[in-house]
């Protein structure tokens, strides 16, 4: 039996909306967005790159794993067509923003991950673009009893074990683990390839099992351990200084001296 | 804006099925009645304006929700505003227009999107270009012309090209063309080359409207550092952006906007530019949505009850462009012009917007068809047009249908009339 390869997805609003587009609702201790489309979430793509990667050198096949409220079929179709040969979409109205915390969502997929053994590796994204907890990961690894690596980027699998390129500040350092293992992919891998339109509709033939919550092994209801106490934007202050001189030579000195003094030059 | 904004809108529609029809008055024929492809199409009250309208109150008001084929309904439409117009002359107080679009948005908010859509926008964010062709290949078309280049030099007239005239190679001729008649008549051009972006507004209509803001913002930008007096266009769609969409999103571009139709129109007026060549060809011309009735000014908006609004902010399509490009036809000389049943704020679409040419193409070609017919019916011997989408959906229909009726861009006729094809060839 080849490698099986699980690759985490994350459904996100698209990060590279303009900031208008979201609108922080502090009364409802929640960021609305107004007119940006799901996608999955760019660390996410890395790990579903990596995993091509791996599955073209070493053989095998990659299941996708998501999780959430009303996931975009179209989104999914379009990961999977990048090289994947299944999906499993954990799905259920009552996943929305509020219950899923970091705990809650690795409990879940977990849970889930249960359900598609027996599988060698497990690869998700560093963190989730809107979030930007980087917490889910570990999470999972440690109630699947898992090695861990985070950061990699660059991941390759033989004789039963992983090699992972870790990314440090100054570098990377190069980690190796027995399988199975979960691995939390950077940047640094690449971007995910771009499926052909072709492979998008072909896609449509491939796999996908939606569970329901009363299908895995946990106990209900799921709770959020974590509590929104407060939500508000930033607050953004400025001042302005007008800088007053005789001739613009002196007003110009005045300025540097000033920006000096600041700490801004 | 949300589609709970036009709730009003929604609720008002009493069913009457103007927005099928071209306003009543205006019918010339049965055969050539109907204003919509989608409903002319597809048969079904869901595909109309009202249709539409029905599903996005149902969808607000939760007894009914969004699934594929309702999404399919919603983007089976060339977003073309024939209905809008329709429903206007009867109406005050319905913009069916922005019900569409805010239908579209809530689609993809919800996640349920077209995958040949994603495509576009994907495109988009890699090259800049709803082609999906390379960034760096966008000045090509430029080559060897003594334009300026924007990013370094200021310039009087910025001459902004599109997606389409950029890379499609059967429309090379024509944007070096429009360039070409620009320096002709003695203006100070400029272009962005490799560097110049997508309007936008494509993506708006798709319904990705923070893509569209993004690159409203970045032509925001581009015009300003260029301190050009005139940003003129070949592109019908851009147009409509640029003289709608992007006031609208707070983004107005500090210069005169003009069609390439407009300037030309007010070159060969002024007498900065002549037509000599004889064109003894019978002409009609199709109105593109985006220039005549998509293509009215942002008029401002109206808070309150739409049955006070005064007319002045009523957006009803006349205010697009429809003399300038009739103009320049009559300017040809020996040409004539026959008019359409369907023509002006009323006309028939070609096909090709709301990203129906990408995602339903059968769809697509069948209404471009029904335009080539309608072109025939009139006896004229050519069908000239100001948009490179329609030019492009035209062109493939009428050699589909083996119809003798070529169709030309308005720039290859003042182009050729000018005498500048010839030495451009040389």
């Amino acid at each position: 039996m080849g490698l099986h390869i699980v690759v985490l997805a994350k459904m996100v609003p698209d990060p590279e909306g303009p900031p208008s587009s979201f609108e922080v609702r502090s009364e409802e201790k929640r960021v609305a967005v107004r007119g940006l489309p799901p996608v999955i979430n760019p660390f996410d793509e890395n790990a579903l790159e990596a995993a091509i990667r791996i599955k073209e050198r070493a053989g095998g096949s990659i299941t996708l794993l998501s999780l959430g409220r009303n996931l975009s079929r179209a989104v999914i179709l379009k990961a999977v067509a990048a090289g994947a040969d299944a999906s499993v979409l954990v799905e259920e109205d009552s996943l929305d923003q509020a219950l899923l915390d970091s705990r809650s969502t690795a409990v879940l997929l977990a849970a889930a991950l249960r359900t598609l053994e027996p599988f060698d590796l497990v690869l998700c994204g560093r963190q989730a673009s809107d979030t930007n907890a980087g917490v889910v990961g570990l999470g999972v690894a440690q109630l699947l009893g898992l090695p861990a690596v985070t950061l990699a980027q660059k991941v390759e699998v033989a004789d039963g074990r992983v090699m992972v390129e870790r990314v440090l500040s100054d570098g990377y350092e190069v980690v190796e683990c027995p399988l199975p293992a979960l691995v939390t992919v950077s940047g640094e891998v690449g971007d995910l390839r771009y499926p052909s339109l072709q492979a998008i509709r072909a896609a449509k033939e491939l796999p996908q099992r939606i569970v329901r919550l009363q299908d895995l092994e946990i106990s209900l209801p799921i709770e959020a351990w974590v509590e929104t106490v407060s939500l508000a934007p930033p607050r953004r202050e400025r001042s302005c200084r007008m800088v007053e001189a005789d001739t613009p030579a002196e007003a110009g000195e005045r300025l540097a001296q000033l920006l000096w003094e600041d700490k801004v030059v | 804006m949300a589609l709970s904004d036009y709730q009003r809108d929604m609720e008002g529609c009493s069913r009457c099925s103007s927005c099928k029809w071209v306003p009543f008055n205006q019918i010339k024929s049965w055969r050539f009645a109907k204003n919509c492809p989608s409903i002319c199409r597809y048969n079904f009250h869901a595909y109309s304006g009202s249709g539409r309208m029905i599903i996005g109150l149902s969808l607000l008001t939760g007894r009914s929700e969004l699934n594929d084929n309702v999404a399919e309904i919603v983007y089976k439409c060339q977003l073309c505003g024939a209905c809008d117009t329709a429903c206007k002359v009867y109406r005050d107080d319905i913009d069916l227009t922005e019900v569409l679009l805010e239908l579209r948005a809530h689609c993809v908010e919800q996640g349920f999107l077209m995958v040949e859509h994603m495509a576009m926008i994907d495109a988009l964010k890699r090259e800049d270009n709803v082609l999906g062709e390379p960034k760096a290949k966008r000045g090509e078309w430029a080559e060897g012309l003594p334009l300026k280049d924007i990013n370094r030099e200021r310039c009087e007239v910025l001459f902004h090209a599109g997606c389409r005239y950029s890379y499609d190679p059967d429309l090379r001729g024509t944007v070096r063309g429009a360039a070409l008649l620009l320096l002709e008549a003695g203006l100070d051009v400029g272009i962005a080359g490799a560097e110049e972006s997508c309007c936008g507004g494509r993506a708006y209509e798709l319904g990705y409207r923070g893509e569209a803001e993004n690159y409203a913002e970045d032509l925001l930008s581009r015009v300003k550092a260029s301190g050009a007096r005139i940003l003129v266009t070949p592109c019908a769609d851009g147009y409509a952006h640029f003289r709608y969409l992007y006031p609208r999103m707070g983004k107005e571009l500090p210069c005169e906007i003009l069609h390439m139709t407009q300037l030309l129109d007010r070159l060969v007026r002024e007498g900065r530019l002549r037509f000599r060549e004889q064109f003894p060809l019978l002409f009609t011309y199709h109105d593109p949505c985006h220039l005549g009735r998509m293509g009215e000014p942002y008029l401002g908006d109206w808070k309150g009850d739409k049955l006070q609004r005064p007319m002045s902010l009523k957006r009803a399509g006349r205010k697009g462009v429809y003399e300038a490009p009739r103009n320049l036809i009559q300017a040809l000389p020996g040409a004539g012009l026959v008019e359409m049943e369907r023509i002006r704020e009323y006309s028939w679409c070609c096909g090709a917007g709301g990203g129906v040419h990408e995602a339903f193409p059968e769809f697509s070609s069948w209404t471009a068809r029904e335009r080539v017919e309608e072109a025939l019916a009139t006896g004229a011997e050519a069908l000239a047009t100001a948009c490179p989408w329609c030019v492009r959906v035209l062109r493939d229909a009428s050699r589909e249908m083996r119809a003798e009726l070529p169709v030309y861009d308005l720039v290859d006729l003042a182009l050729q009339a000018a005498g500048i094809a010839e030495k451009e060839r040389v």
